[in-house]
């Protein structure tokens, strides 16, 4: 007799892996943060009135947004791979292969995924995001500056909202070249199959999210009152906001340098065969110098504002000098991490496009050993000049000059820089992309940033000019002018790889001029008016700075449409792009080598390289 | 029109709307929203001739549980407040008189300048019903200072010393009995928006005591809009 029994299908059941996305990692972060919120609330007692600080409402709220960090990270997934690796059971096969997002679409981009194609563009929609934001921002703050009376915003909305804008945009152009295109193209131009270490390339992106909701959460807490630089004892006075602050600070140091280690790895240990130090590109040095800056600088960045956190939810005095603290050790440790950390942004966007100059010249890259000296000259002075922000503060008057000197001595390597740019394009067969056009760009901001920058490294122009409008234009030339221009040329560059579409023509040259002309207008008003006094940020100012303040608000109203137009090229050009070729500029890195969609290893046999990347002919004669 | 141009319109529009939303809600951020406005009495004779005049009588807390910040004290129930609210709205070329009672101590104030009556009608108030120009800088609550730059609107300048209660006189819960209460006449200019503050350093516990309630809006701080 046989009997009949109804088999039911099983579906497999599922991993813990494969439930967490980004949408229980916001659950279990708003969770935890209202639980130890009311936890915090209840048990903690009361200060003494004797207390010299008030910091009970300081612990809970770090308290709460340490909750949220953990259940953020813990719900997306970044503690499964650590708790089964001490388990003594390492993720199997499948969840990797599942954790590299293999065949998932686009929900990949939802979860802890470690395919560095896909942390290239998490990356790229962040940055997006962070500059849609802090750009935002600054129209607020020149809005309110358009009439010297201000008073649109409330004085101290307005210093919450130059705080945010500062903080918000140093962040965004650390990450702008290094984040989208150090992942996405970085391991693919070097011939490697993916980051040394995947899940901790997901790590640094996914801090940089649960990151974020500290510092949106401060703002509804008080803001951010005490500009980017966040000195001490000045946070120590501030609001709430200021705690959002420190939390943002700290996750988004880890994931500098947890970054930082994996870039540096990747490109020591995984080049292609072949691929001496020689024949790396350019732009790999670029990446590669500004996370090893990024390594010894963001430590103490964190350090200063756990510092800062224990002043102020624990009453310790490291920078209170009514408890025998220094408000100069802020600033040291600051400025420490402060300077190098100009040359984080710069480096790589400079180095992006000497990469596109040989392409866009038809030409070998103009001395590539000064080049490579150049980006290791300005490294190595760039962690020896950082008290050049101090030569007022009264700290080591002995030490201005030897500081001075390294910061003037600094111009050098970048010379070397401008050299090596100024070659490449010289007699060169031309090819005028937008890409080409701004390194043309670059040499002009950078050129106006970089002496202006000379008269502030001198310690008696310093003492007129510092604390001035001048310095906001002078770092505004160095870091959009020359930065951020190098980071949409990479954009545009390497969109196509990017999204298999080539990036409207029409629209990056009109982003282009708007946001180069509006920029140079813009800034120019500033240097005017800090040349003629107006201290940095103020929220009203006397009558006699109007005309130029109502310059620089036009100027940067013309930016903002630049910029506008441009986010309206990426997404309709990722949309409906004209679709584009393997290799639409015929560059000579791997990165061309590979079709559209790129295969999740990159390359089915590993490339074997010979020669370097700027084959490209002798210059016209 | 172009199809293409009219999606790059409507990104920069939208996009210019978004930061424009931003904008506008930052710039209601006030924390304390509500305006008290000055209530009308008739006219007054002044050195500046007979003048209309309207009243404001505010006062100054030890905590937060009065005021504006509702029954439980809100975020911050511990913090020093000024109250109903901080904004404040009186009209233009017009004479105003302020009655504020202070429930609150005090010690010393930084700067000694505060603790004199300026931009007074004859630089002076009443201080429980006695006239007085200035108070010790020693026995200050706190003061009611409005400033701002005199850029497009007239200049305004107008700081009165609170006097501190007596230690003794507080009590260990509730407000005291006996406040001590100022009045100060001034005479407002055109319309314009300035802003006031304390300048007596009250943000208990925080370094410099600037911190807390006096670097947070809505307590000893706000609006003083003199509308035309």
């Amino acid at each position: 007799m046989t009997t009949l029994t109804q088999q039911k299908e099983v579906a497999p059941k599922k991993s813990i892996i494969e439930k967490l996305n980004v949408f229980t990692a916001l659950a279990l972060g708003v969770i935890s943060a209202i639980v130890v919120w009311r936890i915090s609330l209840a048990l903690l007692p009361q200060d003494s009135e004797s207390a010299r600080l008030f910091s009970r409402e300081d612990k809970i709220t770090l308290l709460s947004m340490c909750a949220w960090f953990v259940g953020f990270m813990t719900g997306i997934g970044a503690l499964v791979g650590p708790f089964r690796w001490l388990m003594g059971k390492d993720l199997s096969h499948s969840e990797n292969m599942f954790l590299a997002g293999e065949n998932m679409g686009p929900k990949r981009y939802f979860r802890y995924t470690t395919d560095h194609k896909v942390v290239g563009i998490q990356y790229l929609f962040i940055t997006i995001l962070i500059f849609f934001l802090g750009g935002g921002l600054a129209m607020l703050i020149r809005t309110n500056l358009g009439t010297p009376e201000g008073g649109w915003l409330h004085a101290q909305a307005y210093n919450s909202v130059v705080g945010t804008h500062g903080i918000l945009m140093i962040v965004g152009t650390i990450i702008m070249v290094t984040g989208p295109f150090g992942n996405f193209i970085m391991p693919i131009m070097i011939g490697a199959r993916d980051m040394a270490f995947p899940r901790l390339n997901a790590l640094s992106f996914w801090l940089i999210v649960a990151a974020a909701v500290p510092l949106i959460w401060g703002q509804f807490i008080g803001g951010i009152t005490t500009g980017w630089s966040a000195y001490n004892p000045l946070a120590g006075q501030a609001p709430l906001g200021m705690d959002g602050y420190i939390m943002y600070i700290c996750i988004f140091a880890i994931s500098t340098m947890v970054a930082g280690a994996n870039i540096t790895t990747t490109v020591v240990k995984m080049r292609a065969k072949g691929m001496t130090w020689n024949r790396t590109p350019i732009f790999i040095y670029g990446v590669v110098a500004s996370v090893a800056l990024a390594l010894p600088a963001f430590p103490v960045f964190f350090l200063s504002q756990v510092l800062s956190a224990f002043d102020r939810a624990l009453d310790t005095s490291f920078y209170n000098t009514a408890g025998g603290g220094s408000g100069w050790l802020y600033e040291n440790l600051f400025w420490i991490m402060g300077h190098p950390e100009v040359y984080v942004i710069l480096i790589p966007a400079i180095a992006a496009l000497m990469e596109m100059a040989p392409v866009f010249t038809r030409r070998p890259l103009f001395s590539f050993n000064v080049a490579v000296l150049g980006i290791a000259g300005i490294s190595g002075l760039s962690v020896l000049v950082w008290a050049h922000h101090m030569y007022i503060s009264g700290w080591a008057p002995l030490l201005n000059a030897p500081f001075m000197l390294t910061t003037e001595l600094i111009s050098i390597p970048t010379g070397m820089l401008f050299l090596v740019l100024v070659g490449t394009l010289w007699r060169g067969r031309i090819w005028m992309t937008m890409p080409l056009m701004s390194i043309m760009a670059l040499l002009w901001n950078f050129m106006i940033g970089g002496v202006t920058g000379i008269y502030l490294s001198d310690v008696p122009a310093d003492a007129f000019l510092h604390g001035s409008m001048y310095v906001t234009a002078h770092f505004h030339f160095t870091l959009m002018g020359a930065g951020l221009t190098g980071a949409i040329a990479s954009l545009v560059y390497w969109f196509p790889k990017m999204t298999g579409r080539m990036f409207d023509k029409t629209l990056s040259w009109i982003a282009f001029w708007l946001v180069q002309i509006g920029f140079n207008v813009a800034f120019i008003g500033m240097f005017l008016v800090g040349l003629a006094g107006q201290p940095r940020r103020v929220e009203s100012y006397a009558p006699t700075f109007n005309t130029a303040n109502l310059v620089t608000t036009i100027g940067a109203y013309i930016v903002m449409i630049g910029m506008l137009v441009l986010l309206h090229g990426v997404v309709s050009s990722a949309l409906n792009g004209v679709k584009a070729p393997k290799n639409p500029w015929q560059a000579k890195t791997l990165e061309w080598t590979v079709d559209y969609p790129i295969p999740l290893e990159n390359f089915d046999v590993l490339p074997t390289v010979t020669t370097d990347a700027y084959g490209y002919g002798k210059a016209k004669s | 029109m172009n199809k293409r141009v009219l999606a790059v319109l409507g990104t920069v529009i939208l996009g210019a709307g978004v930061i424009a939303g931003i904008g506008t809600y930052v710039a209601a951020a006030k924390n304390d929203s509500r305006v008290l406005e000055a209530t009308p009495a008739g006219t007054m004779v002044t050195p500046q001739g007979t003048l209309p005049h309207a009243t404001l009588a505010i006062s100054v807390y030890p905590d937060s549980m009065a005021g504006s910040h509702g029954d439980n004290g809100g975020a911050h129930p511990g913090y020093v407040t000024y109250g109903p609210v901080t904004n404040f709205e009186v009209p233009a070329h017009s004479v105003i008189t302020m009655t504020v009672t202070n429930y609150d101590g005090g010690e010393s104030l930084n700067n000694d300048y505060f603790a004199r009556v300026r931009g007074t009608i004859d630089g002076s108030a009443t201080l429980n019903g006695q006239r007085m120009t200035q108070i010790s800088p020693d026995a200050v609550g706190h003061t009611f200072t409005v400033h701002g730059l005199a850029v497009g609107q007239d200049e305004f300048f107008v700081s009165v010393p609170m006097k501190a209660v007596a230690e003794e006189d507080m009590p260990e819960e509730g407000y005291t009995s006996k406040p001590n209460v100022t009045v100060f006449t001034f005479i407002t200019g055109g319309p314009g928006e300035y802003i006031w503050n304390c300048e007596y350093p009250c943000g208990d516990g925080t370094i410099a005591k600037f911190g807390a309630a006096m670097s947070t809006m809505g307590y000893m701080s706000g609006h003083f809009t003199v509308k035309g």
